[in-house]
């Protein structure tokens, strides 16, 4: 087998276990955020299908799946059914620069558990980020609904201020380590054996806020704001074309963001062998996961801002602070002599 | 309460001379005047005398009289918490509107057009309140059977999309009154927003954050209100009606069903006003278990306000720490009453049962406790960046329009009018606990919100001395008067001796008699002032009802408060108003 040949070959296995993985995670996500809302509100949460309500994902899959589809009358079909494309693909296209692990020898090869080592990762995920509004917006445009439409726009406003906060935001850690490529930026912080959270605290709090408004967590779910919109943009989706919408942005997105979050900040698998080979991922997922269970612990425990409000912050104070956060780090670098 | 001082009549008599006639009954003061000089009267009233805060205003039908209909005006005086009742000849179905005067009347000015088929002369947008556009009968006209008028029936929803008549899905023999239908509907909607701007949003009749089936059309500029307006009814029973054709003892479970948040509530308001009609003494128990129960209810309907509220504003965990108390809450009343929701629980003349078993040691591991959940419930928001930033400075009243717009409860607190029927005109056993009356001080909805959460802990604390009392009572105290005769013997009572079993026949059949008369009485109940108007002609019914409800004045505010604000503080200033569709429909 030709050498292109292999190299496709593990490329596509590799997608084809992250796509696998990232769906049955997004799914069971669903799991544990009904079963963490549960014991947040003081009640048992899915206990019913399965041992503990393990099923449960399944039983709702099914549901959904076997689903009779509506469209809204006046609805634009197309359209209506590209947004459905457009709100998974990037959601699952961000995985693609996460580096879950150091690379490893196999079979004489060396493997590297990413699919795509590229020098512009960064750059990528921010424009899967803001691919991830053409489906909220497609959806709200082709509903034909009123609540889905001002739930779109919402989104949008919120996604072209929180883009920007998040670009100035993560170019610090950028000029720290001196690369685009996520795998770069965890061997730069494991080079110099210190997270770049502890370098930079402040970006850190504006991406995990752009991480909220991202993925459309409490406190920022202004575009779903069930008590005004319904639930916004997605409201006139039934069946499984509904299910995907959160399982985009509130699962597959807010694990990616996480992810991208610890591979910033957290220095990504790096960590205490206590697994052996198995090490790096452990560390990795367990980061990953808790980032995503603060995220999720936020969202049942915080009441929601205004649309007015998140703009508000983003363009008046956060991209302010993002402004002076790399200004800051950018002289101290000259100073010290781009160590 | 008080009604007006003589000497306050005396002035007002030299002031109109002949054209006032004044009839002064044992519960309501009223002034009566031609139609020519109402508006001067009440204008006298709100300048001179400080009448200034509007209770209320409705109609009643007499059909033999050739003038017919009856405007009747109730005011209050904050200053020396006195109310009077003005009434007004209606000629040719029409009256002058007093909205000029207090804009409040304008839904209750709407009702009475809706209701009667009063016109009122300039009233800005005399359009139906509860019925839809195009309805041409007035139902609380006496001669609007209680059935309603047969007509037949449209087909359904499903037949007009499809066009599909054969086999119609409805029985045609069986006639009923007129429902709207979908084109009602939009001649409605259309008659009551006239679009002006960017885009008109329904909000409802079904939706979440409404709380129930009221329709909010908001014409919006971007996500700013430019206006806004109410359409209501889709809940509207008819309960007035159904007063009217009912003995005083069979429309207390409809009490139950308006605000059903606060039943208990409700059928005290409700009891308290035909006790006073009837001339009840209520025995001494019976009064303090009534003022614990109005107080669980209380803190039960605030509970789910804060629940519902903290939903609204995205805040997902209060609701369900809300409902966790609620249900003790609810454990206590269905222990007592034998329901949870409409619990029926109150009689005229006292209680339906004595306490049950334990309830006290129940109630009291409840006081106990309770405070820690209002600590955990202020933690959670009370300093909450977000939720400040939700509620401070949206949706400001101002004291002037507190009276103006006959506000009430909480939302009148909340803006500083220590307004409070509990303690301005005592009803079961307030006038024998202690408690203070929280305030607010610039009226936001963050104030409201504040105003609530002290009131559960004054609950609490009545609810405390309450418990006390009936604990030194003796347990075969008795929880009923049943010596006078429109009241209602224990069931026990009736199945073991002659007398009691002839007395509850008696009501049964014909009725309490009651003599004739008005009536005006009002309590605080946990959305306002829920007052009770009746007009007895005597015999078992009254000959007309009026229910006067909190949660709709305090709703009538809302159109103005909204304008200018974006649909978000629309959910936030609603959930601070806290209609009860139940009781603004009726």
């Amino acid at each position: 087998m030709s050498e292109l040949g292999i190299a496709l070959l593990i490329t596509l296995v590799k997608i084809g276990v992250l796509v696998g993985l990232a769906l049955g995670v997004g799914a069971y996500l669903t799991w544990v955020e009904r079963k963490l809302a549960g014991h947040i509100q003081a009640r048992l949460g899915p206990n019913v299908v399965g041992p503990f309500g393990l099923l449960q994902p399944l039983a709702d899959g099914i549901k959904l799946l076997t689903k009779e589809s509506i469209i809204p009358r006046g609805a634009d079909v197309p359209v209506y059914y590209l947004a459905v494309v457009l709100a998974l693909a990037p959601a699952i296209l961000l995985f693609a620069v996460i580096p879950f692990g150091p690379g490893f020898e196999l079979f004489g090869r060396e493997i590297k558990p990413i699919i795509a080592d590229v020098n512009i990762g960064l750059l990528l995920i921010f424009a899967m980020g803001s691919l991830l509004v053409y489906g909220t917006i497609f959806s709200g445009w082709a509903s034909n609904s009123k609540y889905a439409f001002i739930g779109s726009l919402r989104k949008a406003a919120v996604i072209i201020a929180y883009e920007v906060v998040l670009g100035f935001a993560v170019l610090g850690v950028v000029l720290l380590a001196g690369t685009l490529s996520t795998v770069g930026i965890v061997e730069a912080q494991i080079e110099r054996g210190v997270w770049f959270v502890f370098y930079q605290p402040v970006a850190f709090i504006l991406y995990l806020f752009c991480m909220l408004a991202e993925s459309g967590r409490v406190p920022f779910d202004i575009q779903e704001a069930e008590a005004e919109l319904v639930t916004g943009y997605h409201v006139e989706y039934g069946g499984m074309r509904f299910g995907v919408f959160p399982l985009a942005e509130w699962y597959l997105n807010t694990v990616a963001l996480s992810a991208i979050a610890v591979v910033l900040f957290f220095g990504g698998w790096s960590g205490p062998n206590i697994l052996g080979p198995f090490s790096p991922y452990f560390w990795f997922l367990a980061k990953t996961f808790g980032l995503v269970f603060f995220v999720l612990w936020l969202h049942w425990t915080l009441p929601r801002f205004q649309a007015r409000d998140i703009t508000e912050i983003a363009w008046k104070i956060m991209l302010p602070l993002a402004l002076v956060n790399l200004v800051v780090t950018a002289v101290v670098l000259y100073v010290l002599g781009g160590e | 309460m008080p009604w007006i001082s003589r000497a306050t009549v005396e002035r007002v008599k030299q002031e109109f001379k002949d054209d006032l006639k004044v009839s002064s009954g044992d519960h309501a003061v009223s002034l009566e005047v031609p139609k020519s000089r109402l508006k001067d009267l009440l204008k006298h009233l709100r300048d001179r005398e400080r009448f200034v805060h509007f209770v209320d205003m409705t109609c009643i039908d007499f059909p033999e009289d050739p003038r017919r209909f009856q405007g009747v005006y109730i005011l209050y005086n904050p200053d020396e918490n006195e109310r009077v009742i003005v009434k007004t000849w209606a000629e040719d179905c029409r009256l002058p509107t007093v909205t000029d005067l207090w804009p409040g009347a304008k839904w209750a000015e709407r009702e009475a057009y809706d209701m009667f088929g009063v016109e009122f002369e300039g009233h800005e947008n005399l359009r139906r309140m509860f019925m839809w556009e195009g309805y041409e009968h007035f139902p609380l006209r006496k001669d609007f059977p209680l059935e309603g008028i047969p007509e037949q029936e449209l087909p359904s929803l499903t037949e007009v999309l499809h066009g599909r008549t054969d086999p119609p899905s409805h029985d045609y023999e069986v006639l009923h009154t007129k429902v709207p239908t979908l084109e009602d509907l939009e001649r409605t909607e259309k008659a009551r927003l006239k679009k002006r701007t960017q885009l008109v949003l329904n909000w409802g009749p079904l939706h979440p954050g409404t709380h129930g089936t009221i329709w909010f059309l908001f014409d919006l500029e971007g996500e700013f209100v430019s206006q806004c307006d109410i359409i209501l009814g889709q809940l509207h029973r008819g309960m007035e009606k159904i007063a009217e054709n009912v003995y005083y003892f069979q429309f207390l479970p409809y009490t139950d069903r308006m605000d059903y948040i606060s039943a208990i509530c409700n059928e005290l308001s409700y009891v308290t006003a035909v006790e006073k009609l009837l001339k009840i003494e209520v025995p001494e128990k019976a009064r303090y278990i009534r003022t614990m129960f109005a107080e669980l209810q209380r803190i039960n309907s605030h509970l789910l306000w804060l629940g519902t509220g903290a939903l609204d504003l995205g805040a997902l965990t209060v609701f369900l720490y809300a409902f966790r108390e609620r249900e003790k809450i609810m454990d206590i009343i269905e222990g007592n009453a034998g329901y949870r929701l409409t619990s029926c629980f109150l009689r005229i003349g006292g209680v339906h049962y004595d306490l049950a078993e334990g309830t006290l040691d129940v109630v009291k591991a409840f006081i106990k406790d309770f405070p820690n959940k209002l600590k955990e419930y202020h933690m959670l928001l009370t300093r909450n960046r977000i939720w400040l930033r939700r509620t401070k400075d949206v949706g400001v009243i101002t004291r002037e329009d507190v009276h103006a717009y006959g506000l009430s409860g909480p939302v009148a607190r909340g803006s500083g009018v220590p307004y409070n029927l509990r303690k301005l005109e005592p009803y079961a056993a307030y006038d024998e606990v202690e408690f203070d009356i929280p305030v607010g001080e610039v009226g936001d909805v963050y104030d409201r919100y504040l105003v609530r959460m002290e009131e559960m802990r004054e609950s609490i604390r009545i609810i405390e001395q309450c418990v006390k009392k009936l604990e030194k009572l003796p347990k075969d105290a008795p929880y009923l008067n049943k010596d006078h005769p429109a009241v209602m013997p224990p069931k026990e009572d009736v199945f073991m001796s002659l007398e009691d079993m002839v007395q509850t026949f008696r009501i049964v059949v014909h009725g309490e008699n009651a003599p004739p008369g008005d009536v005006y009485s009002s309590a605080e109940n946990p959305r306002g002032e829920l007052g009770f108007y009746i007009y007895s002609k005597g015999g078992g019914k009254p000959y007309r009802l009026r229910i006067r409800s909190g949660a709709l004045y305090n709703l009538s505010i809302f159109p103005k408060l909204i304008e200018g604000r974006t649909i978000a503080d629309a959910i936030a200033l609603l959930g601070s108003l806290d209609p009860v569709v139940g009781e603004t429909d009726r």
